[in-house]
């Protein structure tokens, strides 16, 4: 992928208020409770990320954004993490 | 026994194959530094080949093996599925060589006796190869795989940054990784290229 492209990405992800985690290599917002891999963001176009940043859907749980959807294990391991 | 984790098992496998790790990285050096013997012999003043091995620490394997899982997490409920015998490089030689034409010399007379190895060279951002890289095994084991790579000016950047950052801090890998830190990357690795191009055809001029 384009190094510009995902410099964009980036950004559109950083404008929305989410940050990386240079542990657990993910995009990640607290409030809004989403989580997106890198793979995720580098397989995806920006329209779909945005719509996704927008989907405003309530919920309690963190959802997790990733090309291989991961395990309730690991989705609990991340939201211990992730906080 | 319960309450072992994943790194916990990773750790104990380390342990018990660190002997045949150290073995095979012993057995590659040898091997390369005897193959490599007749092209060091034929250098001119300023030509350069310096081959170094290393064993990939404890730490940096189960840090290696974790992010290579997407949102770099073991599942704990798999831990049977995780083992460092996958990691490819546990067992590393690096070739420097200066000028650029010496790499393909060494390459193909390290082919001549790694020649069932798999190659798996390091591309920059723009598919341009940066360094030669093989892994496969050795008569030294059939478990533990090994590596070598040869590299220009390149590879000394990957050790400075490896002795630099990731050796008193392995938890820094993780910020050079990240996607912010790939174009200045990028850019270091270009501009070295650059450099030894530059200097390879400035020193073919005549005085």
């Amino acid at each position: 992928m384009e190094l510009k492209e995902l410099a964009t990405k980036t950004r559109i992800l950083e404008g929305a208020g989410y940050r990386y985690s240079f542990d657990r290599e993910v995009y990640f917002n607290r409030q809004a409770k989403k989580a997106f891999s890198v793979e995720f963001v580098e397989d995806r176009s920006e329209d779909e990320i945005e719509q996704l940043i927008r989907d405003n859907a309530p919920s309690t749980n963190w959802r997790f954004f990733f090309v291989e959807p991961p395990s309730a294990a690991v989705e609990r391991e991340l939201a211990n993490i992730l906080g | 026994m319960e309450g072992r984790t994943v790194e916990d098992k990773l750790r104990e496998e380390y342990f018990e194959i660190l002997p045949e790790i150290r073995a095979v990285c012993e057995h590659l050096e040898a091997e390369i530094k005897y193959r490599v013997l007749p092209i060091s012999h034929s250098l001119d003043r300023f030509e350069r080949i310096i081959v170094r091995s290393r064993v990939k620490e404890c730490e940096s394997a189960l840090d290696a093996l974790r992010r290579r899982q997407e949102g770099a997490t073991f599942d704990p409920e798999r831990a049977e599925a995780y083992t460092l015998r996958s990691l490819k490089d546990l067992a590393g030689v690096r070739i420097l060589a200066f000028p650029r034409a010496r790499l393909g010399e060494i390459d193909a007379a390290l082919r001549n006796v790694f020649d069932n190895w798999t190659e798996d060279p390091v591309l920059g951002d723009n598919g341009e190869k940066l360094a030669f890289k093989y892994w496969g095994f050795s008569a030294a084991s059939n478990e533990i795989s090994g590596e070598y790579q040869i590299s220009m000016l390149t590879g000394l950047f990957w050790e400075v940054e490896h002795s630099a950052i990731y050796k008193p801090s392995p938890q820094l890998r993780g910020v050079v990784r990240s996607p912010k830190m790939r174009e200045p990357i990028a850019n270091v690795l270009k501009a070295l290229s650059a450099f030894d191009e530059e200097f390879e055809l400035s020193i073919q001029q005549p005085l």
